[in-house]
């Protein structure tokens, strides 16, 4: 799906996730995850990609033999999520800065993520997610 | 989502959660934590029993509702992807949180709390009677 990168898109991104994520055959927790996953990158490109202005954001899942694969691509600048500091969930809460914590969850929830900058410009980022149910190679 | 507030214990506002926090609406969540506060209230509890999904944008709202019911401001969400520097507090370090109960967190919330950490950080009760007796 596209849509136009602004938060006030994410429940209709979620819902078209979690319609494709089941239709590819991926069990209720692992869709959530999927869900989750996606719902915190798009709102990455949404606010600071974009910086609130908005621009094209391209979502798109697939399977392959492990699992579930998604692509997220957008045109704003080039950022790549391996540089983002890490981030302490260990932390006490009131020594927490704001915000970091969208990329630990993506991190945490997938397999494989990966970034790569666009030819053209933008960004393109792949997130592997193995699921039971659509293993085996059926 | 749908945000209904219960004022009928005197000083405790329960905040009922429904439906989905995320980017786009977590800002009204503390804003509302902020105008209670600013009335009187000094702890909160929030029923996330009827909460489908929370974003880790829901993560910095209860951060928020917590530093504001600890009687501070809240931080700035834009200035943590700016500048790292920490939330500077007199709070007690560490120390568990007493003014911010949340009720009932479901399978998908509690594994966001879990993964960020906050499991353990906030108490969490079973019910809102629970919540308001302690």
């Amino acid at each position: 799906m596209r849509c136009g990168g602004d938060v006030a898109e994410l429940a209709g991104v979620r819902a078209f996730v979690r319609r494709s994520a089941a239709a590819l055959g991926a069990d209720g927790a692992a869709t959530e995850d999927i869900v989750q996953a996606v719902d915190e990158w798009v709102t990455n490109v949404a606010l600071h990609g974009y910086r609130g202005a908005g621009g094209p954001v391209e979502v798109e899942l697939a399977r392959d033999e492990a699992g579930i694969v998604v692509r997220i691509r957008d045109h704003a600048p080039v950022f790549d999520p391996a540089a983002a500091p890490p981030f302490d969930p260990s932390m006490p809460l009131e020594r927490r800065r704001p915000g970091g914590m969208g990329i630990h969850l993506v991190r945490e929830i997938t397999d494989r993520f990966t970034h790569r900058p666009l030819p053209g410009g933008g960004n393109e980022v792949t997130m592997h997610l193995a699921t039971d149910s659509t293993g085996g190679g059926a | 989502m749908n945000t209904t507030v219960d004022l009928s214990t005197p000083g405790v506002p329960v905040v009922a959660l429904d439906g989905e926090l995320d980017a786009s609406n977590y800002r009204a969540l503390i804003a509302l934590g902020q105008q209670l506060y600013a009335d009187g209230a000094r702890r909160l509890v929030l029923d996330m029993s009827a909460l489908s999904y929370m974003a880790s944008s829901g993560i910095v709202a209860l951060h928020s509702l917590a530093l504001v019911f600890g009687g501070h401001e809240p931080p700035d969400p834009e200035a943590g992807w700016q500048a790292i520097h920490e939330v500077s507090t007199d709070v007690a370090q560490g120390g568990p949180v007493d003014h911010l109960r949340l009720v009932s967190p479901g399978p998908a919330v509690a594994r966001t709390l879990e993964r960020t950490g906050l499991t353990g950080m906030l108490p969490v009760f079973e019910s809102r009677e629970a919540a308001l007796a302690g």
